[in-house]
């Protein structure tokens, strides 16, 4: 994952800093303490190849995509590439710019050093595929509002 | 036997201001606590009953019991397709930033939505950057922008705490208008003061860290 390329790219001192919880945990609601913890690479590979599998649903995009924003981690380039695509097979943009929304708020407050190269690596998928960021259709900054429950 | 201090009355040389601050201190401490718990029922009332994030629940099932007295599931989603698993399972939307893709789409299918969908088909190059934010609010309601955008909340929560602690201050200053009798001479007569001190010097009271250890018997008066 991300998180751990950026690790090793720093200072050893720092490197325990970025440290999170352990891989086996990734899947949210399935913990496996008692197994050997995946790798990184791994899990990738397991995602690119969920999002690449031919006869994917909707069900099934959804409920990788809300696997990955459960994990405490931003999601490898590849792994983004693989769901846009998913997502063009699917003919749903709408999807398409919530994931990229998702993956801006996995950065979490390191948002400023890691999007703009996980940009950077996306950038010829989504130009290829016509996908806007949020930015440039104007959702990094709030646009609409709604009315809170308890203020009605 | 230790040496008493002289039975000669002494020049205590009283300082007033510390009894005050000490009988201010103690208003403080009621005060203090007063704040503490009108903070805590102020915002323990705030946060009744409320979702973190202040989350748009539009609740689209709910059980209830069907004819034979089975527990039913009534489906509110109406026409919304559904897409997904959903946070719980049930075909409900809702905006969450760690479950973001809900069980239903956001709208129903109406025409113009269905004739966006079909060109969502072809090349989205061909869609402009307003029919691409028409597909998404059809699918979504807030964005993660909206979604984590400040509600100003914490203006009430402070506002109707101090509003509570400023009525706690009232009813104290009513409880010292109307109810507390006045100070005992014992306390603000001074001569009684200064002969209380003078006890207290003569017995060596807290002679470490006290009233006696900043006196200084050698001299027979006040350490500084």
């Amino acid at each position: 994952m991300i998180r751990n390329a950026f690790s090793r790219a720093l200072v050893a001192g720092r490197a325990g800093f970025l440290q999170v919880a352990p891989q086996s945990a990734s899947v949210a609601g399935c913990r496996h303490m008692s197994k050997v913890a995946e790798s990184d690479e791994q899990l990738t590979a397991r995602y690119v190849q969920y999002f690449e599998s031919k006869d994917i649903d909707h069900w099934w995009l959804s409920k990788h995509i809300n696997d990955l924003a459960g994990t405490d981690a931003v999601p490898e380039p590849d792994i983004i590439k693989a769901c846009l695509h998913a997502c063009r097979r699917l003919n749903d943009i709408a999807m398409a710019v919530r994931f990229m929304e998702i993956v801006h708020f996995k950065c979490g407050n390191r948002v400023k050093e890691i999007y703009p190269y996980v940009l950077q690596e996306v950038g010829p998928t989504l130009n290829e595929l016509g996908i806007p960021t949020p930015e440039e259709l104007g959702m990094d900054k709030p646009q609409l509002a709604l009315e809170d429950v308890y203020d009605m | 036997m230790f040496q008493l201090a002289s039975v000669e009355h002494l020049d205590l040389n009283m300082n007033w201001s510390l009894i005050n601050i000490n009988i201010g201190l103690d208003l403080a401490c009621k005060l203090f606590y007063v704040t503490m718990a009108s903070f805590a029922v102020g915002s323990v009332v705030r946060r009744c009953g409320r979702l973190a994030g202040g989350a748009a629940r539009l609740s689209t099932s709910a059980r209830a019991l069907g004819g034979d007295g089975m527990p039913a599931i009534i489906e509110r989603h109406g026409k919304r397709e559904v897409i997904g698993y959903g946070y719980n399972g049930q075909p409900n939307y809702i905006d969450r930033v760690d479950y973001p893709i809900p069980a239903v789409r956001f709208k129903e299918e109406t025409p113009q939505i269905k004739a966006l969908r079909e060109k969502e088909k072809g090349d989205w190059k061909n869609l402009t950057k307003e029919e691409v934010q028409e597909l998404y609010r059809a699918t979504f309601c807030r964005t993660f922008a909206e979604i984590q955008a400040p509600t100003g909340e914490w203006k009430l929560a402070l506002g109707g705490t101090l509003i509570a602690c400023s009525l706690a201050i009232w009813v104290y200053i009513w409880m010292k208008l109307f109810v507390y009798d006045k100070m005992p001479a014992t306390i603000t007569d001074p001569q009684r003061v200064e002969a209380q001190v003078q006890r207290m010097i003569d017995l060596r009271m807290n002679p470490v860290q006290g009233v006696a250890s900043n006196w200084d018997y050698e001299k027979g008066q006040w350490k500084n």
